[in-house]
């Protein structure tokens, strides 16, 4: 990840969010290798300037007007339907499990909440950026709860889409504490990279399940 | 009490009950109507029921009469109105004194026969009546028998526009559980069959049947003229009760948000040149937003994980410090949790005063197991220092919870920081650990 961003000579952002304030504050907080090439303020702008512009990381508010009413989650879908290269990191106030695992779902890399420190924001972005996934605890969180934690059945192989493994477990469960992914590698003696594979995997089982624990336990909560 | 239970019934004796018909049980046989004229009038409930049976005898006249007071007189219990009335700001906690009943439950032997049967039962024998004496027969049969079967039917429909149940068939649209169904549709046609008996009264059967045809297609036709008009009407009542709710709830938002947001932001401009009274602020009504928006608060006492977040939050109002909590599942509080959230207590308080924010709180809790993590970002330690330093507050949470069969594990991560984990299990079903 450290080579990507030392090969890298700019890294392209579109900022969509529809407090103009909110999109102001971010710009102002990024470092000076990350370039802002769009903003957008509801879906439709939104698809518009992804496609057009094609920038490497879309901040993507879960919330947003316009299109419809899908929100974060529908200008996701709608590039990736696109075709769209840019990746997808959502940012969200909202604690909703449902917003959160909807816009997870359609495509965003990752998810963290808008009070992230301006250098925790800088390095999800790089990742994402990388082509990995970005967890903050709490949709590590929920990752867990929608999995059936804590008595969830433990997938026998990976390729098990409504199950985690083990060890996909574990490192969720870290991040779920508050580990940075480095700590995560460091308590299960495991490089970096492989927490950024696992973490990648989750997000996939995520995004390909068919997941009806999720609309499960949804339901139990009426969230859905 | 009994002093106070003479005021009230001394106010009856003077100034008369309300005139309501008492609920289904409490001295109700039919509709209630003679047992609330009797105590509306003060008189005994027999005596009233004798006259209104004298006056149904006369013609019908006390038929009449009953049935509109029994679709015009409300239900309630007259005592109670009356007491409410004499003291508005004495609630009741206690059973009804005996009083109340005493005139009611003098006959407790037919308490248990359904008051329909004995209606019902009454009308077959004078049905049968009618049918035996020949005299009555070719007198009055010819319109008495007609007459009953009208009425009967009358009484089963109506029975359903008791002023009980109205609200609630309204609510359905048209009284949509199959008992009501069936006795509204059974009351209509008993009273189509005695108008149909009654009108073709004398004429052979060919034109009866005829007749009858006739009278159904009218029926129907105007059953299908009104149709629409009546289903719009349905639809505009219960569009028009939708509409309120949604105002309702828009005027809940409303105050709220004027109650916390507007009086917060009024705050936070008023010391804006104080952050970390602003940052606090700002938390603090974050977190009650958050809360009113996204989360049914739990029962108190039903929730593990409500009881955590209640504890984030008492830190956070306490030293100012946020925490980041991230709950996972669930549990009933019981002793051993309520140990867990003292120890978790310990733990957080001293993540605040020794770590450095932010503060993480995880928790994961099951039937068969809870985990805690307290971990906190303080740089370089010194570890000696810190073990004598924490010493006390380390007793406080591992005494607690070992003596309750947990584990407490202190680790310092590499990075900086140190996570505090508490774990306690629970043997049991442990065969489908891995099924």
């Amino acid at each position: 990840m450290t080579d990507q961003t030392e090969s890298a000579t700019l890294l392209r952002l579109v900022i969509v969010d529809d407090h103009a304030m909110f999109r102001a504050g971010v710009i102002s907080t990024l470092p000076d290798d990350f370039q802002v090439v769009g903003q957008a303020g509801d879906v439709d702008e939104a698809v518009a300037a992804i496609t057009e512009l094609r920038p490497d990381v879309v901040l993507l508010d879960v919330h947003l007007p316009g299109g419809n009413g899908g929100g974060g989650a529908e200008v996701a879908a709608r590039c990736a339907q696109a075709q769209s290269p840019s990746r997808m990191l959502a940012l969200s106030v909202s604690d909703a499990a449902t917003d959160v695992v909807s816009v997870i779902r359609a495509g965003a890399r990752g998810y963290v909440t808008k009070t992230i420190e301006p250098d925790a924001l800088a390095d999800a972005v790089r990742r994402v950026a990388g082509g990995d996934a970005v967890f903050s605890p709490r949709l590590a969180g929920f990752v867990l709860d929608s999995f059936g934690a804590p008595d969830m059945q433990v997938a026998e192989r990976d390729e098990e889409l409504d199950r985690l493994s083990a060890r996909e477990q574990e490192v969720m469960r870290l991040i779920a504490r508050g580990y940075s992914y480095r700590e995560v590698g460091a308590e299960l003696f495991i490089s970096v990279k492989t927490v950024e594979t696992h973490v990648s995997a989750v997000l996939r089982k995520l995004q390909l399940s068919s997941r009806h624990e999720i609309t499960r336990w949804a339901a139990a909560r009426r969230l859905l | 009490m009994t002093f106070q239970n003479s005021q009230p019934s001394g106010a009856a004796a003077t100034e008369r009950l309300p005139l309501v018909r008492p609920e289904a049980g409490a001295g109700r046989y039919v509709g209630g109507v003679c047992a609330g004229l009797a105590a509306h009038l003060g008189l005994p409930v027999q005596r009233v029921r004798l006259m209104a049976i004298a006056a149904a005898l006369c013609g019908g006249a006390g038929v009449i009469a009953y049935l509109f007071l029994w679709i015009t007189v409300p239900v309630g219990d007259a005592e109670k109105v009356m007491r409410q009335l004499a003291d508005p700001h004495r609630v009741r906690t206690v059973a009804p004194p005996v009083e109340a009943s005493d005139e009611v439950g003098k006959q407790p032997w037919y308490r248990g026969i359904s008051v329909s049967d004995l209606v019902l039962g009454f009308l077959l024998v004078l049905v049968a009546l009618a049918v035996a004496n020949r005299s009555i027969t070719t007198a009055l049969g010819q319109w008495l028998l007609p007459a009953l079967v009208i009425l009967t039917g009358a009484l089963l429909t109506w029975s359903q526009l008791d002023e009980r149940r109205r609200g609630k068939i309204l609510a359905e649209t048209g009284g949509r559980t199959p008992w009501s169904t069936v006795r509204m549709v059974g009351g209509v046609v008993l009273v189509v069959v005695g108008v149909l008996v009654f009108v073709g009264r004398g004429t052979d059967t060919a034109t009866a049947i005829s007749a009858a045809v006739a009278a159904i297609a009218v029926l129907t036709g105007v059953a299908i003229v009104l149709a629409p008009w009546w289903l719009r009407l349905i639809k505009d009542l219960a569009q028009e009760r939708a509409m309120r709710e949604r105002a309702d709830e828009r005027a809940e938002i409303a105050a709220h948000l004027h109650d916390s947001v507007l009086q917060t932001l009024a705050m936070i401009q008023r010391s804006s040149t104080d952050s970390v009274t602003v940052s606090r602020l700002a938390r603090t009504q974050e977190r009650e937003l958050r809360q009113w928006l996204y989360e049914d608060s739990p029962e108190h006492g039903t929730s593990l994980a409500a009881e955590i977040r209640e504890l984030a939050v008492d830190i956070d109002e306490q030293y100012g410090v946020p925490i980041d909590v991230v709950v996972v599942g669930d549990a009933v509080p019981d002793d051993v949790t309520g140990a867990l959230v003292q120890a978790t207590n310990e733990a957080l308080k001293n993540a605040v005063r020794h770590g450095r924010p932010p503060i993480s709180l995880y928790l994961e809790a099951s039937e068969r197991r809870l985990d805690v993590s307290v971990r906190d970002r303080g740089d370089g330690f010194d570890l000696d220092s810190i073990a004598e330093d924490r010493f006390g507050v380390r007793e406080s949470i591992i005494g607690r919870i070992t003596r309750r069969g947990g584990t407490v594990d202190v680790r310092q991560i590499p990075d900086g920081g140190t996570e505090i984990r508490i774990r306690m299990e629970f043997p049991g079903d442990d065969e489908n650990e891995n099924s």
